[in-house]
């Protein structure tokens, strides 16, 4: 059914609001996210991805608004057809792997040879079947990820829901979360592996029309992974498009400038004035600044105060930038910029 | 899959798991049945040479105390099952159950089966254990296969109720410490107060008229009546207690299903 055209988007959401006593963690969020494709929630802790994410998943009653999943609005049948990844780890440590997926799928109306082959495929796809008798409690944050990924998908679901699913994973753990996702991965190894032939597993993202909406706040990861991105500021959905839509008509790079203790302030408004420059930010000793061109400015800087510079590094443009551009907040460091 | 075997389905999953991970732990599994015999033979056997009551039929305290333990075995094993829903709250496998296909109601009932089934086999095994020693006389006044019936009847709604309890308790009450608080709190006067360690009939007025607004009694009661009693005098009946125990044990039941779990 999922290849059929269908003109139901796999999730529309419409004026949503969800408050915890007087704060608005959702404050009207609509959002259609069309079937197949990956759509990111950018936004800081606390700017409601999370309440986003469990509404949809039927896990929270919105106080108004409308969610409905390819059409569906009943919570119970809604929840048939997604998958959700929490942010943290939701596993019983004391049970073993396959105890884990048999439950969920008993949960899900799986039974008998089916659910048998069904756990047999994703922990062999998953680089898990040698653990399948241990317990969850002698995993890895890795393969713990990878495990409730494996358990997301087990109903073979149409929506997956996944809540920064790769946050406090090390580099190589979050690339193979998501080879995996992608139905691109090499058998998997603890350590991820080098990609190999691809194989298909009948988990591919676009191949079978999987949609995945990503709560995320790793800028990278966004741009990397989503064909639209969403930014959600204070419960509220600021804007969305495709990242190069997002990043359009921001300045092509940005330079971070560690200044010489006291001279921040001065050269920060310098260097305001300059051709070329945009967006000038600063926290105690270190000038954020967005520029058209830094070859064309950073030789400038050192020309006129290289005497108030310690270090620089430039960096593209990212979604980061958009978002600071629309918002005034950072994404990942809400508590202040500077720390980043 | 239809609906009600979807749910049938996942009850049966929920219950096998609590059932697999009670028979895992050892040590819940030895101890609680090891503390209600000690204590039987211990305060049981002490009592009857120590004391020599005269009350209780031939002297004998350690047949008397059967029901009263095996109430209390329920008690202890449903109230540690039940902490099991906040171990599933703080591992957050109560919120992958919450996002299946199920409503929440389901969700708490299939989670309720493990205590409730846990706390009835434990009970029993007490039972089981007390017919099995000669030096215990049980007097089956209803001949065995309906007292044993009626033991059942009992037992299964003793742990309906405190499965009831225990769910409304812990939708309301954020730590599992907090909850052992205030179960042993609740539950050690309600042992106390129930005719499970002395007989009622005796007790002065202000005594027995908290031992009337206590459910327990009302299990001990059909225990005494099913096991130890031979005759019905003393005792407060069979309908009386079937009624009360069954009408607390449905509605606490029924209002702990509606209570929404508290997920964070």
């Amino acid at each position: 059914m999922s290849d059929t055209p269908s003109p139901a988007p796999a999730i529309s959401v419409r004026e949503l609001v969800v408050a915890y006593g007087d704060r608005r963690a959702l404050d009207g969020v609509s959002l259609a996210v069309p079937q197949g494709t990956v759509v990111g929630l950018l936004g800081p802790n606390g700017s409601g991805k999370s309440t986003l994410l469990s509404v949809i998943a039927g896990l929270r009653p919105p106080q108004q608004g409308e969610v409905r999943v390819l059409g569906e609005g009943r919570r119970p049948a809604r929840r048939r057809r997604v998958g959700v990844v929490f942010q943290e780890s939701c596993l019983d440590p004391l049970m073993t792997l396959h105890e884990t997926l048999w439950l969920h799928g008993r949960l899900f109306g799986l039974g008998g040879a089916t659910l048998r082959r069904r756990i047999e495929e994703l922990l062999e796809g998953f680089g898990l079947a040698e653990r399948a008798r241990e317990a969850v409690r002698t995993l890895s944050g890795g393969l713990r990820r990878r495990l409730e990924l494996a358990r997301a998908l087990l109903p073979s679901p149409d929506v997956l829901l996944l809540d920064e699913p790769t946050t406090g994973l090390d580099p190589d753990s979050r690339r193979a979360f998501w080879e995996l996702l992608r139905g691109t991965a090499a058998p998997p190894t603890e350590v991820g592996g080098m990609a190999g032939e691809p194989r298909s597993r009948g988990l591919s993202v676009r191949g079978r029309g999987l949609t995945i909406l990503l709560a995320t706040n790793d800028v990278q990861e966004a741009e990397r992974e989503c064909d639209t991105v969403a930014f959600l500021y204070h419960g509220r959905l600021v804007a969305q498009g495709t990242p190069a839509e997002l990043k359009k008509g921001l300045r092509h790079d940005s330079v971070r400038i560690e200044c010489i203790d006291g001279k921040a302030a001065a050269l920060g408004s310098a260097v305001a004035g300059w051709p070329g420059v945009g967006r000038v930010t600063s926290a105690d000793a270190v000038l954020h600044v967005t520029v058209d061109d830094a070859s064309a400015f950073v030789p400038r800087l050192f020309q006129t105060a290289a005497e108030a510079v310690h270090a620089i590094r430039i960096e593209p443009s990212t979604l980061e930038d958009a978002y600071f551009e629309l918002t005034g907040a950072s994404v990942s460091a809400p508590e202040g910029e500077g720390t980043a | 899959m239809s609906g009600a075997a979807l749910t049938v389905g996942a009850w049966g999953a929920l219950l096998a798991r609590d059932l697999r991970a009670f028979l895992r732990s050892r040590s819940q599994l030895s101890s609680s049945l090891l503390f209600p015999l000690m204590l039987l033979a211990v305060v049981g056997v002490g009592i009857s040479e120590g004391l020599e009551p005269s009350r209780v039929r031939d002297g004998d305290y350690v047949t008397f105390l059967v029901p009263g333990i095996i109430v209390m075995t329920a008690l202890f094993s449903s109230t540690f099952s039940s902490a099991s829903f906040y171990q599933d709250r703080d591992s957050g496998m109560l919120k992958v159950f919450l996002v299946s296909p199920h409503s929440p109601a389901a969700i708490l009932f299939g989670k309720s089966l493990g205590a409730i089934t846990i706390g009835s086999v434990q009970a029993l095994a007490v039972l089981a254990f007390a017919s099995a020693v000669p030096a215990i006389d049980l007097a089956w006044q209803y001949g065995v296969g309906p007292s044993l019936l009626l033991a059942l009847a009992t037992v299964l709604g003793l742990n309906v109720l405190l499965s009831g309890l225990a769910q409304v308790l812990a939708s309301r009450i954020r730590t599992m410490q907090g909850f052992h608080l205030v179960m042993n709190l609740v539950l050690f006067p309600l042992l106390f107060f129930s005719g499970a360690f002395f007989p009622l009939a005796d007790l002065p007025g202000w005594l027995y008229g908290l031992a009337l607004v206590n459910p327990l009694t009302y299990a001990v009661d059909l225990l005494q009546l099913a096991l130890y009693a031979e005759g019905e005098s003393g005792y407060l009946g069979i309908g009386v207690d079937l009624a009360v125990l069954g009408s607390l044990a449905a509605v606490l039941f029924g209002w702990g299903l509606r209570r929404h779990p508290m997920v964070d």
